[in-house]
């Protein structure tokens, strides 16, 4: 599932790109597609569907002077520019929903702590030019907002054993095992989705493991160069925790109380349950870390499968309420 | 064939925008193949009227005009659609570059890349690797609940919406009528924020709790919509982050390093065990009871009571 994500064809994305296109090759004869593809930022498969219907269009297609625009499948013609008169192919302003999306996005990366401060002054500039540029479009961007969350000295290390390949040293805690741990790991990439987590080969384990940043309890910079081997990037669009089907199943039911179970963990089923509540199916590769989501449901809800499990959960609790009584017993 | 929808906008794109004076619906019916094919009046109005809606959608200002014969005319005028001239170096592009690819939603990544190939277009610089300069950083804007696109084209538009939401602990979804005011992504979730007609006040929702379709309603917002929408504030009260009082703990001494973390002191008993002190707010009982037995609450009473209760129904299983 690496690589970019195939995007549906869209008409009216398309029709925004080919009118940016026509202003841009305008300027451009002899563009190589390859350079067009990247400037747009889309696939050469998708700059070379835009060209087949380029020649399909003009202002009129009875007076001949549709775009001749064609390609020898490395670089462009167009051989009869003068077919748009010259105001015809100025740049377009940008429509509220292109400036939302491009505004909003630029406050959230440059609220990013760690975000390199040449790159965020680069950033603030840029959002500040483009506000002025969309002018009323702007206006709809105050509706989103966005806020990513990081540990600013933990991402800034990590961005910097990044940039210069370095070993990270850090201790690390696990909240399904309730520990801390320390491990030297090769960091791979920063990933911010809600949350922000490195992705690294963690030399402990030797597998792959993404750590969140606001779990890090401790980090230090190595002098021993990072070295992962070469691993592909995984699709995370999808979320950071996929669970495989080979992984043991847990079924919990909850109650009405207890309905927010199945916002944060992915699961294979959640089916009504008749006072209100869910009974929820999911798969981890670890039954044992969700003994703490047991206590913390209370009479919200309970493990229903594995039976160990649920065990467990009654087990920890009985063990704790013991605590209170000796407390009660010695005050 | 039918002729593909884009070519079809584009067409009425490109007739509109290079055109001085006012068309008449039937000059561009004439004037594009798709519309010629359209076959009965009826298909080619519906088809024209779509048209002109999505053109408008992509930033299209499309004017329409009577001319003398009482004829309705349409043109987009140079001067209302030409982008502002903009300049911005290399660094700023590459930034803004990086900015672009965050959404995870299908509508705004497009219109967050409609809107760089527009500026591309006007000349913003490209480099050889433009992600290059910003290392290995990937945030992403994660859009999962099917009430967002809805609900953002209410805000934008200031359109009233009725919609069925559960609350945390109702057994079932309620109807709301709300004004919609602003969304707001907060730790990966998003959030409402707008006039709940039904109540009279202001409310925040969580979308991932709203049930069944979004659907508008007409007319228009009753109540002006504030300056500043507060959305994060209202949020992080329900998660307890606005702790008003302290609480007293025992924690075994190799165990719950966040709350050591939030911990305001920490005392070792030397017996295994080490005495906390930490904030304690709304919320603070369940996350205490994940411990299990290496918690013990010593104070104030009603925490303790609270935990107390917990475990039991946890036992009792």
């Amino acid at each position: 599932m690496a690589g970019k994500p195939v995007r549906p064809v869209n008409a009216i994305d398309q029709t925004r790109r080919m009118l940016s296109l026509v202003t841009y090759l305008r300027e451009r004869p002899g563009a190589r597609i390859e350079d067009v593809a990247r400037a747009f930022g889309i696939t050469e498969d998708e700059l070379v569907s835009d060209l087949d219907v380029l020649p399909m269009c003009g202002t009129s297609f009875r007076g001949g002077d549709l775009l001749d625009i064609d390609t020898d499948g490395e670089r462009i013609w167009w051989h009869n520019p003068a077919a748009l008169g010259a105001d015809a192919a100025e740049p377009l302003r940008l429509a509220a929903d292109e400036a939302t999306a491009l505004l909003v996005a630029a406050r959230a990366v440059a609220t990013l702590p760690g975000l390199r401060e040449s790159d965020r002054q680069a950033l603030l500039r840029a959002t500040a030019k483009v506000e002025t540029a969309a002018g009323e479009a702007a206006g709809a961007s105050s509706r989103l907002s966005v806020t990513f969350e990081s540990e600013g000295g933990v991402f800034a290390d990590v961005d910097r054993a990044i940039a210069e390949r370095r070993r990270l040293w850090i201790r690390y805690y696990s909240p399904a095992r309730d520990e801390v741990t320390e491990r030297e790991i090769d960091p791979i990439r920063l990933v911010s989705v809600g949350h922000t987590y490195v992705e690294a080969w963690c030399r402990r384990s030797e597998a792959r493991r993404t750590f969140r940043l606001d779990r890090v309890a401790e980090i230090r910079i190595l002098d021993e160069p990072s070295a992962p081997p070469e691993v592909e990037l995984r699709d995370l669009s999808e979320g950071l925790v996929q669970p495989s089907a080979e992984d043991p199943e847990v079924v919990v039911e909850v109650g009405p109380g207890g309905r927010w179970v199945a916002e944060y963990y992915p699961h294979d089923s959640a089916d009504e349950l008749p006072d209100g509540g869910l009974r929820i199916t999911l798969r981890t590769p670890d039954p044992a870390s969700l003994r703490r989501l047991a206590l913390r449901l209370g009479r919200d809800g309970r493990i229903v499968e594995p039976a160990a499990l649920a065990e467990s959960a009654r087990q920890a609790a009985r063990e704790a309420l013991a605590a209170y009584d000796g407390v009660e017993a010695a005050g | 064939m039918a002729i593909a929808k884009a070519e079809r906008l584009m067409n009425l794109a490109l007739c509109l925008l290079g055109t001085r004076r006012p068309l008449s619906k039937r000059e561009l019916r004439e004037s594009i193949e798709a519309y010629l094919e359209a076959g009965s009046d009826d298909s080619f109005n519906r088809m024209f009227e779509r048209d002109k809606d999505d053109l408008r959608e992509l930033g299209l200002v499309i004017e329409t005009v009577e001319n003398l014969d009482g004829e309705t005319g349409y043109l987009a005028r140079r001067d209302s659609n030409r982008l502002p001239p903009i300049t911005l170096d290399a660094e700023e592009a590459a930034a803004l570059g990086l900015a672009a690819k965050v959404w995870q939603q299908a509508r705004l990544a497009g219109a967050a890349s409609g809107a760089l190939q527009k500026l591309r277009a006007a000349g913003l610089p490209e480099d050889v690797d433009p992600y290059g300069a910003h290392g290995a950083l990937e945030p992403r804007i994660p859009v999962h609940e099917a009430a967002f696109e809805p609900l953002m084209l209410a805000c934008r538009d200031r359109r009233p919406v009725v919609f069925d939401y559960r609350k945390a602990n109702a057994a079932q979804p309620g109807q709301r009528h709300v004004e919609p005011w602003a969304l707001e992504c907060w730790r990966g979730h998003w959030y409402l924020a707008g006039w709940d007609r039904d109540r009279g006040a202001e409310r925040v929702f969580r979308l991932s709790r709203i049930t069944g379709k979004v659907r508008s309603r007409s007319g228009r917002f009753t109540v002006p919509v504030p300056d500043v929408v507060t959305v994060r504030e209202t949020v992080a009260s329900w998660a307890g982050e606005t702790a008003d009082r302290s609480a007293r703990i025992r924690l075994r001494s190799d165990a719950g390093y966040p709350l050591r973390a939030k911990a305001t002191t920490v005392r070792e008993l030397g017996d295994g065990w080490d005495e906390l002190e930490i904030p304690y707010g709304h919320g603070l009982d369940a996350w205490l009871v994940e411990f299990g037995p290496d918690v013990v609450v010593l104070e104030p009473a009603e925490l303790r009571a609270d935990v107390v209760d917990r475990l039991r129904a946890v036992a009792k299983g």
